[in-house]
């Protein structure tokens, strides 16, 4: 067998989830740890036998007590956020901790269909005997709630608002009806539903409130350290020019910070010192958008700008990455520029570069 | 018996260490009293206020109120000691005097009190200071010596402390947790001066204030002992101070503790106070977080506070036009507990609740929080005094005021001219401005907001009896007449929701002579500016800012802070101006022109700096480039720039021929051309018809190319523009018009380079005029 690229959380942490598993205090029917130790598992600490659990999730220590809280009282889980806060990330490890399965997946596109969450039919059988349990093709939902485990439902918002609303059921009785059959797959006892959804992405659907209703939600903001924010940008890019075979000028880390700091400043609507409110531009400016123009600018740099990385060469991504919207998101840059990086002498590349291409 | 909740006793005194507005201590107090039956009840607080106790009893007096002794000759010297129904030394008060127990304070009078807070007593300029000094004289350390803010923490708040310590951030839900881990509340008042004492030994020693009230806590705590001959005496006083309560120190090296007198004369009053100035968060220094939370506490059976804030959340967010299902309150609550379960805590906390809160009521959405936040948490009670009693501050303050300024209220209608260059007249603009925001309207400016900028008021005064009332309401925002009407202006920003009643407030605290809420107003303007995308709302604010710069010059205020708002809010304003005059109805189009006309005097009347002027300018002309723009917008921008100068007069009628030609701005081409010509020319532009014959020519040629059907729809639109003009002024436009030139001095041109000599030229004028001294 050929070698997995990637294994799922529950594989590639086996050690620390079992020597948090040793702690045989009270837990939910069918978990497999305490809440507590699955907070320890996310956020790292120690084990009772002393065993160091890494940090999967570094962040507010609130936030997933909420979601191991919420799981906790049988309520279904939704976590929402941009693009790069993670989100995926913490729901398959809270069903490798919670669980010991994080493989029970429905990915939403806008090409999911019921019968991928609900079930489907073997057309064989159902030709050859008729409708029957045996031509019934299971969904990763339904094998969830037989067995008691945690289903993830990546990307909840991206499947149409139709499709999404056949969870409503299943969240709020626990019960998937087959009416072909005449009969119910009832959940037993551990069955939960993780779902992760994009607030302020392209392309996603609203979901509607009576299933909003039906799950507690816990935001998952950005980093809100700029140093750690910085650290993580400046690694990401590096592995990403080095995939790409882009060679890396020395002064990446100065542009990321600089590209990180504006990002910041827009998102939180407020400059650095705090003396200037801003408004915030309809993108996320996430993270992982942020690498994203800190890569294009240095491809630009390395083909273009005889590899020099500067103000020019990123100044066309920044702005392709801040203004979403044509007219408002303009006058937020504008804004920005004339009421922020104008006075800073520092930015004042930026400022040019950007006031040019604007 | 006495073991229900034991305190630490010293001969027949049992001191009772209680957290100041803490609810929790103040329910376990009352059943510790019960249990005790003290023959005497000493409450730390001012001793030579005492005979004000009883008044607290009386059915009229609703918390939240607060004692207030203040300096007679300076009413601003002020101090507080405020008390919510939650209050322990409240409860206490209250539980002595519905028994018939005798009760009274036992701290440093309120002469020492004042003394330590203003050491000396001279400052004149307490007509400005709004700010009450960091009232609340009890736990906080003179003014002059400033303690970093943790050891302050530590002494104002100690239990707050050590519930900190112990990973909460809301230290009545610690104190919850505490009673409730012990289901036999035993020794509890024993526990808390234990830890106090452990927390004492590691802080700096009690500086000499301190000392010297804890002297006199001891001293009249032992004369109350002997008093008693043996029964028991109940001491309440802030947790702090039991260690100190507790020593024994010869009554000798007490007494020396205790500085002499000082000899100043000061007044008392109950005062109403409100939740808000309870908080910290308005700018209080003494007070505490969420009064709203304490009062929920306070007024929930024990140990039951939570599914009831649950539903006042949900309630709260339902105000705010939200929807939130019973079920959600439900899923809310488990939500809580569960949360509680996994910190090992025995109840859900405020923290707890508010985690839950947003998970499933505000879809995780902090802000959602935040904007029921300071309604839930603050609350907006205000209390109430008895009609007779004694004097308020205020109204002294303000019989003092009357008789500096020869003022009498009288119930007659009198008139009042104001110069505002006197300084009498200045003071009494000012007092009258200041009564009127506290609503009592003593005197009423005729003419109103047309003599800013002179130095004239008229004022029309008529007192009413019902101001005096108005006057006691007021004291929940100050002691003095200044500081009430600061303290009102600053909640009014608050409530403010447009841009330019903001601005009219700054105005108003510039007026008023409160700098510091001008200040925050500006703060709250800035804010405020920067979310609005409305261009129209930010220049509806510029022209009460540019007035206000205006008065603060002629006032001498500091002003430096409302131009930087000025000149931010042009910017902008300029940003979002050349999209928000896109596709405007009718209406919608006048309130702009109006708008862009007045911000445009505004920005000329203020002198905004050339840079921001400048890119006002380059948004005005994107505005009448931009082919979607209202024509009517379009018209008042080109006329705008071309006064300004920055179109020549023959680009002028280059673009008003465009815009008036048939088919140049189609479609509705006519209906175009009449927007553009009645932007441009209504208000004051129909003059240059006389003298620009290229701009004549451009409007001739417009009227002449009309249908008939459109020159007569047209025909109103003629006359109201041409109605600006005076009968010579028309004469001499009919004679351009006619060819027969104009009937001034002919063949006169403006001299090419009169921009540059004209200044000096009109030094000149103005020279001779004003004296003969032309040079």
């Amino acid at each position: 067998m050929s070698d997995p690229l990637r294994l799922p959380a529950e594989q590639g942490y086996a050690a620390e989830l079992a020597a948090l598993a040793k702690d045989d205090g009270p837990r939910p029917a069918g978990w497999r740890l305490t809440p507590k130790a699955v907070v320890t598992y996310l956020l790292g600490g120690k084990a009772a036998d002393g065993t160091v659990i890494g940090a999967k999730y570094v962040g507010e220590r609130k936030l997933i007590e909420t979601a191991v809280a919420t799981l906790a009282t049988d309520r279904a889980l939704l976590l929402i956020g941009s693009p790069g806060t993670a989100k995926s990330w913490v729901s398959e490890h809270l069903a490798a901790a919670v669980a010991g399965d994080s493989t029970l997946v429905i990915q939403g596109t806008a090409g999911t269909d019921e019968n991928q969450i609900r079930y489907g039919w073997n057309y064989a059988q159902l030709l050859a005997h008729g409708p029957s349990r045996e031509a019934l093709t299971p969904t990763p939902l339904l094998r969830a709630m037989e067995t008691g485990k945690l289903c993830r439902i990546e990307e909840l918002t991206r499947m149409g608002s139709e499709v999404q609303d056949t969870l409503i059921t299943v969240l709020s009785e626990k019960t998937l009806p087959i009416p072909e059959l005449n009969t119910a797959v009832y959940a037993s006892r551990g069955f939960n539903v993780i779902a992760t959804a994009n607030d302020r992405d392209k392309g996603v659907n609203e979901m509607s409130s009576a299933l909003k209703r039906r799950f507690n939600v816990v935001v998952l903001p950005p980093p809100d350290d700029l140093d750690q924010e910085i650290a993580i940008v400046v690694k990401r890019v590096g592995e990403s020019a080095a995939a790409l075979e882009l060679p890396a000028p020395k002064n990446v880390a100065e542009e990321v910070a600089r590209v990180v700091g504006i990002f910041r400043e827009l998102r939180n609507g407020r400059s650095a010192d705090g003396k200037t409110t801003l408004k915030t531009p309809s993108g996320s400016l996430s993270t992982a958008e942020a690498i994203g123009v800190v890569v294009g600018g240095l491809a630009q740099a390395a083909y273009f700008n005889d590899g020099k990385l500067d103000a020019e060469s990123l100044g066309a991504n920044l702005i392709g990455a801040i203004v979403k919207d044509p007219l408002q998101d303009k006058i937020v840059l504008s804004e920005y520029l004339e009421t922020v990086l104008r006075k800073r002498p520092a930015d004042s590349a930026y400022y040019k570069a950007l006031s040019r291409l604007a | 018996m006495a073991e229900e909740a034991k305190s630490k006793t010293s001969g027949g005194a049992h001191v009772f260490g209680v957290r100041h507005h803490g609810p929790g201590c103040a329910r376990d107090l009352l059943r510790a009293l019960e249990a005790l039956q003290p023959v005497e009840v000493l409450i730390e607080g001012p001793a030579d206020l005492s005979p004000l106790l009883p008044m607290l009893a009386r059915p009229e007096m609703v918390p939240p109120v607060a004692l207030l002794a203040y300096d007679e000759a300076d009413p601003a010297q002020a101090a507080f000691w405020p008390f919510a129904t939650f209050s322990p030394e409240y409860q206490a008060a209250l539980w002595a005097l519905k028994r018939g127990v005798p009760v009274r304070f036992i701290d440093l009078p309120s002469t020492l009190a004042l003394a330590a807070r203003f050491p000396e007593a001279p400052p004149e300029i307490s007509e400005t200071s709004e700010e009450p000094p960091a009232a609340q004289a009890d736990e906080t350390a003179p003014a002059e010596t400033e303690p970093d803010p943790e050891a302050l923490k530590l002494r104002r708040d100690p239990i707050g402390a050590l519930a900190e310590a112990a990973g909460y951030q809301d230290g009545e839900s610690w104190w919850q947790d505490l009673i409730e881990q012990n289901p036999a509340p035993g020794p509890l008042f024993e526990a808390i001066a234990e830890a106090m004492s452990a927390l004492r030994a590691a802080a700096p020693p009690p500086d000499a204030h301190e000392a010297a009230r804890e002297a006199h806590m001891r001293l009249a705590m032992a004369e109350a002992v002997k008093a008693a001959e043996g029964k028991p005496v109940a001491v309440v006083c802030g947790a702090w101070h039991v260690p100190a309560l507790l020593e024994t120190s010869a009554q000798k090296t007490d007494k020396a503790l205790i500085p002499k007198a000082p000899k100043r004369r000061t007044a008392a009053a109950w005062a109403p106070w409100s939740s808000a100035r309870l908080a910290f968060s308005r700018g209080y220094s003494a007070g505490v977080e969420a009064p709203g939370w304490l009062k929920h506490i306070w007024e929930s059976p024990p140990g039951r506070a939570d599914a009831a804030w649950i539903a006042k959340i949900a309630a709260a967010l339902r105000a705010e036009g939200r929807v939130i299902s019973t079920a959600s309150v439900i899923e809310a609550l488990r939500l809580s507990t569960a949360l509680a379960a996994l910190r090992e805590r025995p109840t859900p906390g405020f923290e707890e609740m508010r985690e839950a809160a947003v998970a499933c009521l505000c879809e995780g959405r902090g802000e959602q929080w935040g904007l029921i936040a300071e309604e839930l948490l603050i609350g907006a009670e205000v209390g109430e005094i008895p009609g007779d009693a004694p004097l308020t501050p205020l109204i002294a303050d303000l019989q003092r005021q009357q008789k500096a300024l020869k003022l009498k209220p009288e119930a007659l209608d009198r008139e009042l001219p104001v110069d505002l260059r006197s300084e009498n007249g200045l003071a009494r603009s000012t007092l009258l401005h200041r009564l009127n925001v506290l609503d009592a309207p003593w005197g009423r400016l005729e003419g109103a907001g047309k003599s800013r900028g002179t130095f004239r008021e008229n004022w029309r005064l008529r007192w009413e009896p019902d101001f005096a009332v108005r006057l006691v309401e007021a004291l929940a925002y100050g002691s003095t007449i200044a500081e009430a009407a600061a303290g009102r202006l600053m909640e009014r920003f608050e409530e403010a929701t447009d841009l330019s009643d903001l601005a009219d407030l700054v105005m108003q605290a510039l007026v008023i002579q409160a700098p510091a809420a001008a200040a925050r107003g500006v703060e709250v303007l800035e804010r405020r500016a920067a979310e609005t995308g409305d261009a129209l709302g930010l220049m509806k604010a510029l022209p009460p800012l540019a007035d206000a710069l205006r008065y603060g010059g002629a006032r001498a205020l500091a002003t430096d802070r409302l131009e930087t708002l000025l000149r931010a809010m042009a910017l902008r304003a300029a940003l979002g101006l050349s999209y928000s005059a896109r596709n405007l109805d009718s209406e919608a189009a006048r309130d702009f022109r109006d708008r862009l006309r007045a911000a445009e005097e505004a920005l000329k009347l203020a002198e905004i700096d050339a840079e921001t002027r400048e890119i006002w300018l380059k948004a005005l002309r994107e505005a009448a480039d931009h082919a979607e723009t209202t024509p009517l917008i379009a018209g008042t921008a080109t006329q705008i720039l071309s006064e300004a100068g920055i179109l020549d007069a023959e680009e002028t009628a280059r673009r008003l021929e465009t815009a008036l030609s048939p088919g140049g701005s189609a479609p509705g081409g006519s209906a175009r051309g009449a927007g553009f010509f009645e932007g441009f020319f209504l208000g004051g532009g129909a003059q240059r018809l006389i003298h620009d014959a290229p701009l004549r020519a451009a409007v001739d040629g417009w009227l002449m190319g009309l249908e008939e059907e459109a020159f007569v729809e047209s025909l109103p639109l003629m006359r109201r523009v041409f109605s600006d003009m005076d009968s010579a002024q028309r004469r001499r436009m009919f004679s351009a018009l006619f060819g027969k030139g104009p009937s001034g001095p002919t063949g006169l041109a403006p001299a090419p380079d009169l921009a540059a000599i004209w200044p000096e030229h009109e030094a000149r004028i103005l020279g001779i005029l004003s004296g003969g001294q032309g040079a």
